[in-house]
């Protein structure tokens, strides 16, 4: 068992998951189902967590251990099970059709990948070619493209909980960015971040239950209607 | 010469009698998975060798495509599997350009089974043909580009040369293009062996059906020929995936000993993969038709990235 004190091996695996993060965001954006783009938000967080764990290992720096373990906690378990009671209680599981119909705003996604490559791109200094220099540069490339395909997830759906979760996403696009730059913020603004998420997905639940109380729909379109 | 003949014997050997057993592994467990008891392992065996034996009744307006089709289809897959490295690195008819020919003798089966199904002259036949053809326009640039993206890892279009790169490396092989490109091509799989999301191998609902369309007319030995020619092309395909991403304990050699490691090795690499493909086919509803080339996106998207990502990493 060698290759677990190999760098090299922690690289590729952290890289890989990156990877499996960003194919998850893809595959979520075709996703019709409330339901099932929060379980992708899950395992999402849950490879986030891992990633951070495997950071930690290898870069011998303990208190990653503890952001890895608040975010399993909190974004791959508690969030959910908040937002499944959420779609539970309004009853609403479906999405509407978006702004953009499905294959354009898949296509699009992959566009916004490459936009993030080639950004991450110019962070990437070859004469520096160590391996943390080679982890930054994969890993900040697919946070990039987190943040911006989470950011196209708002602005094109309608439902306002879908936008809750194209929040999410991008947050941990910011969550992937820092730990891999940085190897973890000071854990105090780590744990502000924490609070800061949960505190909004909490008021944004509450805000979505009162719009559907309102308006019979979650439809953040049919807000307009207070202006006439 | 007599080397190479006996390497492409046993191969063959492997392939005809895998695939049957494979389609009769996955019916069984998917209905174990359902509550159902579902046919034994060896029902396709049985189904097969009961089709041989039966007669055949063949449409008035059918022409020598409609005879000619069963045979193709059937040809055209094992040949395939002679290209794909299964318990070696070193497949039997290894050629330059090898993973353009297995792309295209797959899509030669495909065009004559879509022709076969038009040639019978009943509208269901059209009505599968077209499905086929609609869903195979995009599934195969997405099968292309996911197989280009392991051949520029490897630097070779030689499958068996794929492969040998891929075992020197072992887990070195892993970055993130192959990772999409293994996306891809698991999509491409459910697609082409015409799996839930897709289509429905169960049934002969008139509203979904595709593959069971197109071979509404055929009976008989013809049939036979066709569903084992349709399981050759799932384990090909399968083969195809687990070896070119997976690549351990592919032996490098044709000794026994390396040949029977290698076995094991690749029976459970296929069997594994089987599950995951059972596991969707249960956990999923089938998509309306018009929702496949949506599924099929996702898959070319993935498969896009992934080859362009090999360059950028």
């Amino acid at each position: 068992m060698t290759f677990f004190q190999d760098p090299e091996f922690g690289d590729r695996i952290i890289t890989l998951m990156a990877a499996l993060v960003l194919v998850l965001q893809i595959a979520a954006v075709g996703q019709r189902w409330l339901a099932s783009s929060i379980r992708i938000f899950a395992v999402q967080s849950f490879l986030l967590a891992a990633i951070a764990g495997v950071i930690a290992y290898f870069n011998h720096a303990s208190h990653i251990y503890v952001v890895a373990f608040l975010t399993l906690l909190l974004k791959a378990v508690l969030l959910p099970w908040l937002l499944e009671g959420l779609v539970e209680r309004i009853g609403i599981r479906r999405e509407i059709e978006p702004l953009i119909n499905a294959p354009l705003s898949i296509l699009i996604a992959g566009c916004l990948t490459l936009v993030g490559y080639v950004v991450a791109e110019s962070f990437y200094h070859p004469e520096e070619a160590s391996v943390r220099a080679a982890l930054g540069h994969n890993t900040l490339a697919v946070a990039i493209a987190l943040f911006l395909i989470g950011f196209f997830t708002m602005l094109n759906r309608r439902k306002a909980l879908s936008q809750v979760l194209g929040l999410l996403s991008l947050e941990n696009g910011l969550f992937l960015a820092a730990i891999s730059l940085t190897y973890g913020m000071p854990l105090i603004v780590e744990l502000g971040i924490f609070f800061d998420v949960l505190v909004a997905v909490m008021v944004l639940g509450i805000l979505v239950f009162r719009i559907r109380e309102a308006f019979d729909s979650m439809d953040v379109s049919k807000l307009r209607k207070l202006r006439e | 010469m007599t080397g190479l003949l006996a390497k492409a014997g046993l191969q063959m050997v492997l392939l005809l009698l895998v695939a049957p057993l494979l389609s009769g592994i996955i019916k069984t467990l998917k209905a174990r998975l359902q509550t159902r008891r579902g046919p034994g392992i060896l029902q396709s065996y049985r189904d097969i060798f009961k089709l041989f034996h039966k007669g055949m009744v063949i449409p008035d307006t059918a022409s020598w495509i409609f005879s000619t089709t069963p045979y193709i289809v059937f040809v055209t897959a094992a040949l395939v599997g002679l290209m794909i490295p299964m318990t070696t690195t070193d497949a039997p008819l290894s050629l330059f350009g090898g993973v353009l020919a297995v792309v295209y003798l797959l899509a030669l089966g495909r065009f004559f089974l879509a022709l076969g199904g038009l040639d019978a002259g009943s509208s269901f036949g059209g009505l599968g043909s077209s499905r086929e053809m609609t869903i195979s326009a995009i599934a195969e640039p997405a099968m292309m580009l996911a197989i280009f993206t392991v051949a520029l890892a490897a630097s070779s279009t030689n499958l068996s040369e794929m492969a040998k790169v891929a075992v020197s490396q072992s887990w070195k092989f892993l970055a993130p293009s192959q990772m999409l490109a293994f996306a891809a091509l698991f999509i491409v799989l459910i697609a082409e062996t015409g799996r839930i999301p897709v289509d429905n191998p169960a049934t002969h609902l008139e509203l979904t059906m595709i593959h069971e369309a197109m071979i509404l007319e055929y009976s008989g030995p013809y049939l036979a020929l066709i569903e084992w020619g349709a399981s050759i092309k799932q384990l090909v395909l399968m083969t195809l995936l687990v070896n070119t991403f997976f690549p351990f304990g592919l032996s490098s050699d044709w000794t026994a000993r390396g040949l029977g490691l290698g076995l094991i090795f690749y029976l459970t690499k296929i069997f594994l993969l089987a599950g995951l493909v059972i596991l969707v086919e249960t956990t999923n509803a089938k998509l309306r038709l018009f929702r496949v080339p949506e599924l099929l996106m996702v898959s070319f998207i993935f498969g896009a990235l992934a080859l362009i990502s090999t360059f950028l990493f």
